[in-house]
């Protein structure tokens, strides 16, 4: 029998199905659309998106953050349990995107926020959304 | 076809000697001094103009003014009057309309302070609508050149991902 750590033991518990709370600024959830939608259809997973970041492990966020919404934002980080995981999905939150030189947004969302995973793509595909989600599942699988 | 239009400016130059044009049917262009807005706003509420529909800025850098302009719409006459009074673009202050249409042009006043510096007397909250910690210039001034202030508050010359922002 392979001896674990405790806290492998315990993440091996926690991570069943992903649970998802949504922070996106303009067109940040378009873009995540087909997800929800039948097509990809991410509940099949046990991903789901709920209504409050009390309840969520992972926090999906895009689009361009203003120097207003970033404040929002870090306190949703701040009252989800840990373990938690930032995603965050397209180039605005790599770069600025297309708004690099907008006086009023911020250009690089790790400078705010500890993210875990970026994905990049102007909208990322459905396909490395669920990438970046196996991934989580794979580290747990990994710890020691 | 614009006779309710003119009978209704006319009634406006004769009583406050000011100039203005029927621009179209419905549409009527009114300039005035800054002086006047108090008592024709005044005027025009109580004349069935009780939707202030909006208050913009244009900034005219190479005269040195901001024009402001006043959108007024009657239910009554169906005509939508737009007000525009010229103010200085290095101290521009002009009286709140707040005292006559309340809340509704309060928004406009606080949104217009931020983007555009313009001090409205009499408007008792002024906070920023949605720049929070804002330490530029009022950033729609047709002088604010944002590519440079970017430059400057977010990208670093000499790193290397960030050069190119430079060219």
């Amino acid at each position: 029998m392979v001896k674990r750590s405790e806290k492998a033991t315990t993440m091996r518990k926690v991570i069943k199905a992903i649970w998802i709370f949504n922070w996106f600024n303009s067109c940040g959830f378009a873009e995540l659309v087909p997800l929800v939608g039948s097509r990809w259809d991410m509940e099949r997973f046990g991903m789901i998106i709920v209504g409050t970041p009390r309840h969520a492990d992972v926090l999906f966020i895009a689009g361009y953050q203003t120097h207003k919404s970033i404040e929002r934002a870090k306190r949703v980080y701040e009252q989800m349990a840990e373990p938690r995981v930032v995603i965050a999905l397209g180039s605005c939150t790599m770069t600025g995107g297309m708004y690099w030189d907008s006086y009023n947004t911020i250009k690089k969302l790790d400078d705010y926020l500890p993210v875990t995973m970026y994905i990049p793509g102007c909208p990322p595909r459905p396909e490395a959304v669920f990438e970046a989600c196996e991934k989580i599942f794979q580290h747990v699988k990994e710890l020691e | 076809m614009v006779k309710k239009e003119t009978e209704f400016l006319k009634k406006l130059e004769t009583k406050f000697k000011v100039k203005g044009r029927v621009q179209k049917e419905r549409r009527i262009w009114l300039s005035i001094s800054k002086d006047k807005l108090i008592e024709i706003c005044k005027w025009m509420k109580e004349n069935g103009y009780v939707h202030l529909s909006a208050i913009s800025v244009t900034d005219w850098l190479k005269d040195g003014k901001y024009e402001l302009t006043y959108h007024l719409w009657s239910y009554d006459d169906k005509i939508l009057v737009t007000i525009k009074t010229k103010i200085s673009r290095n101290d521009p202050k002009i009286d709140s309309v707040t005292q006559i249409w309340g809340n509704n042009a309060q928004i406009h006043e606080r949104e217009l302070h931020e983007l555009f510096g313009v001090n409205f007397k009499g408007n008792n909250d002024l906070l920023p609508l949605f720049l929070e910690d804002w330490k530029g210039p009022a950033p729609f001034r047709k002088d604010f050149d944002w590519r440079d202030f970017v430059r400057k508050e977010f990208y670093d010359k000499k790193n290397e991902r960030e050069m190119v922002y430079f060219d």
